[in-house]
């Protein structure tokens, strides 16, 4: 944007001046250069006269009314007036349902994701047990039998009837079946001694003892 | 500074000083310095008398609060309308108002002893005004009403020296060529923009 002075440079020079010269904080040799330019430059003359009128409108008091008396009995009011709580309860009353809300959704999810967490956890345990773990299947006691191929299921019923014993397992990709004292009659070692005693069990061997 | 600015300056200096051990005789002294002042500043941004009483009761209240922390890094009273420049954008921001752009609501509002010269020149000056923005009717004010220089105005407004340079600029140019038809006479010079 350019001015187009009618006497070029002195003129946009003089422009500049103005305001200062006008509050007196302008040095004093340009004022007296620009007295000098408005005694001869009728344009800049007007335009300093126009500026001066300005500021001289400028310094009227103002004409909305505004009574101090009243305003300054407000203000001693005003700190006479216990302060406004803590920001803490300003925060939570000032503060949008929104950061409620998040704060709330933020809570909710951190505990969703706890419980989740718990559930994979447990649902981490192995599939497979090693050698020198408890067998689970088994309880306490229990024996594992082979019975001969040619046993006949009467012959098998009958023992365990006598022996009363209750298969829990079996027969397994060898043929064995995993029982236990279906009562407490006789102990573990008789009914060992009787199966192994029997001559179509091939083989009876507490389970607690295999290796 | 001349002289007279700087005694006032130093006056006001003490006066916040005894603001800030709690002196209220210092503080009603510094508000009715500034009353008179800080309305027709604040006349520039609103109409609303009872707006601009309460723009004031803040600024002095931030002031008071304030006292212990003025530093004199620049004069008390481009500290005072900066504080209150500040709380008028602020009321008015929470008002949803606009600055105001029509100084014809000025009409009537007048004090009854008002000269005719000065009715004339109230009118002639707001005619003018309502051509500018609210950014630019402060800073004509400042410079021109207040007495403030370009590094003052800068500070009032947290704005940089350009701007207000550019916003003293365009008020200027817009005045020029209104100023001259509102009194009867033709402008002088055109703007041209290129």
């Amino acid at each position: 944007m350019t001015i187009q002075m009618n006497s070029g440079k002195d003129c946009a020079r003089a422009w500049e001046i103005m305001p200062w010269a006008l509050q007196s904080t302008a040095p004093r040799e340009q004022c007296e250069w620009l007295m000098h330019h408005l005694a001869q430059c009728e344009a800049c003359s007007a335009e300093f006269a126009q500026q001066s009128r300005l500021r001289c409108a400028l310094s009227l008091p103002t004409d909305v009314l505004v009574d101090a008396n009243s305003g300054l009995k407000h203000l001693l009011e005003r700190l006479d007036a216990p302060e406004p709580d803590a920001t803490p309860v300003r925060f939570w009353s000032s503060g949008s349902r929104l950061t409620r809300a998040l704060a709330a959704a933020v809570l909710v999810q951190a505990i969703g994701i706890g419980a989740l967490g718990v559930r994979l956890w447990s649902d981490q345990a192995p599939r497979y047990h090693t050698l020198s773990q408890a067998a689970l299947l088994e309880p306490a006691g229990a024996l594992r039998v082979v019975p001969a191929t040619g046993m006949k299921l009467a012959d098998w019923n009958r023992l365990l009837h006598d022996l009363d014993l209750r298969v829990i397992d079996g027969p397994n990709d060898v043929g064995a079946y995993a029982v236990v004292p279906a009562g407490s009659t006789s102990s573990s070692a008789s009914v060992l001694r009787r199966l192994r005693a029997d001559r179509d069990i091939r083989l009876a061997e507490p389970v607690d003892n295999t290796p | 500074m001349n002289e007279a600015t700087g005694d006032v300056d130093s006056r006001d200096r003490m006066l916040i000083q005894r603001m800030a051990t709690g002196d209220r005789a210092a503080l009603e002294t510094l508000y009715r310095a500034y009353h008179g002042g800080l309305c027709r500043f604040l006349s520039r941004l609103t109409r609303r008398a009872d707006l601009i009483d309460e723009i004031v009761n803040d600024c002095f209240w931030i002031a008071w609060r304030k006292a212990g922390s003025f530093h004199g890094d620049s004069r008390v009273s481009t500290w005072i309308m900066g504080i209150a420049y500040r709380c008028g954008l602020k009321a008015l921001r929470q008002r949803g108002d606009e600055p105001v752009d029509d100084y014809a609501l000025r009409e009537g509002r007048g004090p009854s002893h008002d000269p005719d010269e000065d009715r004339e020149l109230r009118d002639w000056l707001g005619e003018g005004l309502k051509h500018l923005s609210a950014d630019q009717r402060i800073v004509v004010e400042l410079v021109y009403g207040v007495g403030n220089s370009l590094e003052e105005v800068a500070t009032i407004m947290q704005a940089p020296v350009g701007t207000v340079k550019a916003r003293l600029f365009h008020a200027r140019i817009k005045l020029r060529n209104v100023l001259p038809t509102l009194a009867g006479d033709p402008p002088a010079q055109q703007e041209n923009l290129s």
